[in-house]
C-alpha cells in the first residue's frame, strides 16, 4: 500500500511559481482590478493634460503638457533632439540600465552575505552594525566628491554611489530577516543534527528570505535615485544625465520624457525582482495563493 | 491497519530510551531577580514508557523538556539517558542530538521545504544516508503516515493536523531514542485532536519509542500514558504520580469506561489545586 502511494505521489504535479503567477494574472483580468489601474494612469494623464494644455492654469502654464510630451517622444524627427525613434534615447536607457545592473549585483552580492553574517554572528554584528549605521545616515550627494576622487572616468563614481545607496538597505533587510526566523526553527534543526553549516543553508538564508527579497525592491529603487543623482553631478550619458542636461539647456521635454522614462524602467525592474523572489520562495508563493492573495 | 488486531508480540520491547531526571534545578535570573523554575525535580522514565506531564500553565514543564534537549542549562541535578550523562554539574547543557527530537508547540517544519525535504533532513544533515536516499525513505515512511498524497507539499499548504503528523515523522526517521513532545496538540480541536490522539498510539505500538509528553489536557494525559506525572505550580516539581493501567492498544471507546473516569477525577484533583495556586500568584507564564 505504501509503495502505491508513492507511486502515485510522484506523479502528482504541482504548480510552479511561475504557473501560479499566470493563474493568478488570467484570473486578475476577470476582476476590475487591472482596469481601475489603466484608467487612474489615464485619469491622471487628463488632468495633466487639463492643466498645462487645455486651461493653462497658473504655474503650469510654463509646464509642458502630455500631448506636447508624447507628440516629441513619437516624432520621427523630434524637434529637441529625443524621441524613440533616435539612438541616442536608447543610449541613455541603456547606460542607466547597465550602471543599475552592476550597481545592484555588486550591492546584492555583497549586502545579502554582510547581512547574514551580522545576523547569524554575534561578535561579527557586534564588530560592524555600529559602522553600518554611521555610514547609514550620510546622504548620497556628500559622497559625490569623493567618489569623483576615487574613481576615474564616469562609470566608477556614478556606479559607487548607486551601490552605496542600496547596499545599506540590502544589509539592513537581510539582517532584520535572520532576526525573524522563530527560534524554534533553529532548536528543530538543532535537535535533528545539525552541524553550523546546515543551519546557515537550510535555517538562515531560506528564512531570511522574504526580507532580502523585500529589501531587493527597496533597493533597487534606491539605486534607481541615487544613480540620478550621480549621473547629475558626473557623466556622459544616462536618464539622470539627460534630465540635468535638458535643465541646463532650458528645454523642459525632455526633461519629462527622462523622467517619465526613469519611472516606466524603474518599475520595470521592481517587477523583475518581485518576480524573481516569488520562483525563489516558491513555498510562500503557494501558500500566499491559498489565501487569495 | 487495524491496531486492535495487531499481535501484540510484534511490538518490539523497548530496551533504550531510559530518562533519569535527579534532583534538577532551575533558576532563572532574567532581570537580577532570581526566579526558580523547578525546584529539586526527580523523575525516573521507564524505556518506551509514555510519560505524560501535565501542570499548570507556566509551571516549568517546559523548562525541563529543554533541558533534556539542550536547549537550556540545568543549574543543579543531573539527567541521565540510559546511563549517560546529559547534563549535570560538570557540564550545564546537555548537546543537541537526533537522539532526543523535540515536537514543538506551535510546529516547526520548516515551512520553506515540502514535507518529503523536510523528514529527509535529519538523516541527511547526520550523514546517515545521501540525499536520494534520504528522501527515498522520507516518502515511504510519510506515506506509511498516511501522508502520501501530500509528500511534495509546503507545511502551508496542509493542515495542522497534517503538518504535525508529517513533524513527527520527521522525529521518527531518526530512530530517536525519546521523543519530546511539548503540547504538540495543544490549538487543535477535539476531532482533529482524537484523530491525531489514535495515529500517535498506532505510531507508538509499532515503534514502543519513549514519549516525554507535555499538556494540559487531563483526558489526552491518561489516554495516551502509561504514567501521568502531576507537576506542582512554580517552582516545578512532582507532585502526584498516577499508574494509568488501561491495557493498550486503546482506542476512543476507553474514553467512557469506568477506569477511565476514575482516573480523570483523580487527576483533577490534583491539578486543580495547582491550578488554583498558579491563578493566584497571577505570574506571568515562562516559555
Amino acid at each position: 500500500m505504501a509503495e502505491t502511494e508513492t507511486v502515485a505521489a510522484d506523479h502528482q504535479r504541482n504548480p510552479t511559481g511561475f504557473q501560479v503567477f499566470v493563474v493568478r494574472l488570467r484570473r486578475n483580468l476577470r476582476t476590475t482590478t487591472p482596469y481601475f489601474a489603466v484608467l487612474g494612469i489615464v485619469l491622471w494623464l487628463v488632468v495633466w493634460w487639463l492643466l498645462c494644455e487645455v486651461l493653462k492654469a497658473p504655474r503650469f502654464e510654463k509646464m509642458p503638457g502630455p500631448v506636447m510630451v508624447l507628440k516629441e517622444l513619437l516624432s520621427p524627427e523630434p524637434f529637441l533632439g529625443i524621441s524613440i525613434f533616435t539612438e541616442e534615447f536608447y543610449q541613455h536607457v541603456y547606460v542607466s540600465c547597465r550602471r543599475i545592473f552592476f550597481a545592484f549585483c555588486i550591492a546584492t552580492g555583497l549586502g545579502v552575505p554582510l547581512g547574514l553574517l551580522m545576523g547569524w554572528s554575534k561578535r561579527f554584528r557586534e564588530y560592524t552594525f555600529p559602522i553600518l549605521e554611521t555610514l547609514r545616515p550620510i546622504p548620497i550627494l556628500a559622497w559625490v566628491p569623493l567618489a569623483i576622487l576615487m574613481f576615474r572616468g564616469f562609470e566608477g563614481p556614478v556606479i559607487f554611489l548607486a551601490t552605496l545607496a542600496s547596499l545599506y538597505v540590502t544589509t539592513l533587510n537581510t539582517l532584520l530577516g535572520v532576526d525573524s526566523i522563530d527560534e524554534s526553527y533553529f532548536r528543530a534543526a538543532g535537535c535533528l543534527g545539525s552541524k553550523p553549516h546546515h543551519v546557515f543553508l537550510h535555517v538562515v538564508i531560506p528564512g531570511a528570505l522574504p526580507f532580502i527579497f523585500t529589501g531587493l525592491q527597496i533597493s533597487v529603487g534606491v539605486a534607481w535615485f541615487s544613480l540620478v543623482a550621480a549621473e547629475m553631478v558626473s557623466g556622459d550619458y544616462g536618464l539622470g544625465y539627460l534630465i540635468i542636461d535638458a535643465y541646463m539647456n532650458n528645454v523642459t521635454i525632455p526633461m519629462v520624457i527622462g523622467m517619465v522614462t526613469l519611472g516606466f524602467v524603474g518599475w520595470g525592474t521592481s517587477v523583475i525582482v518581485r518576480v524573481v523572489g516569488s520562483r525563489m520562495m516558491q513555498w510562500r508563493t503557494r501558500a500566499l495563493a491559498l489565501e487569495n492573495r | 491497519m487495524n491496531r486492535a488486531a495487531m499481535n501484540p508480540e510484534q511490538n518490539p520491547v523497548q530496551t533504550k530510551g531510559a530518562i533519569s531526571i535527579r534532583n534538577v534545578t532551575k533558576i532563572y535570573d532574567p532581570e537580577g531577580v532570581n526566579v526558580m523554575a523547578v525546584d529539586d525535580c526527580t523523575l525516573e522514565i521507564q524505556p518506551g514508557e509514555v510519560c505524560m506531564v501535565v501542570g499548570p500553565s507556566g509551571c516549568g514543564k517546559t523548562t525541563l523538556l529543554n533541558a533534556i534537549a539542550g536547549f537550556h542549562s540545568v543549574t543543579m541535578g543531573e539527567i541521565y539517558l540510559d546511563g549517560e550523562l546529559l547534563c549535570g554539574p560538570s557540564k550545564p547543557k546537555a548537546d543537541q542530538g537526533a537522539d532526543r527530537v523535540v515536537v514543538f508547540q506551535n510546529g516547526a517544519l520548516f515551512p520553506w521545504k515540502t514535507l518529503t525535504d523536510n523528514v529527509a533532513y535529519g538523516p541527511y544533515v547526520q550523514g546517515k544516508l545521501g540525499k536520494a536516499e534520504s528522501r527515498q525513505k522520507a516518502r515511504h515512511m510519510l506515506a506509511e503516515a498516511g501522508l502520501g498524497d501530500f509528500l511534495e507539499k509546503f507545511p502551508g499548504e496542509v493542515s495542522s493536523g497534517m503538518a504535525r503528523r508529517a513533524e513527527i515523522v520527521r522525529a521518527l526517521i531518526n530512530d530517536p531514542k525519546v521523543l519530546l513532545l511539548d503540547e504538540p496538540y495543544r490549538a487543535m480541536d477535539e476531532l482533529t485532536k482524537s484523530i491525531m490522539h489514535e495515529a500517535l498510539l498506532e505510531m507508538y505500538d509499532r515503534t514502543r519509542v519513549t514519549l516525554f509528553f507535555i499538556t494540559h489536557d487531563l483526558e489526552e494525559a491518561i489516554f495516551l500514558g502509561d504514567r501521568v506525572v502531576v507537576m506542582t505550580t512554580r517552582p516545578c516539581k512532582t507532585k502526584k504520580i498516577l499508574n494509568v493501567t488501561i491495557p493498550r492498544p486503546r482506542d476512543y471507546r476507553v474514553l467512557s469506561s469506568d477506569a477511565f473516569r476514575q482516573l480523570v477525577d483523580e487527576t483533577n484533583e490534583a491539578v486543580h489545586e495547582e491550578a488554583l495556586k498558579a491563578f493566584e500568584a497571577g505570574e506571568r507564564e515562562m516559555a
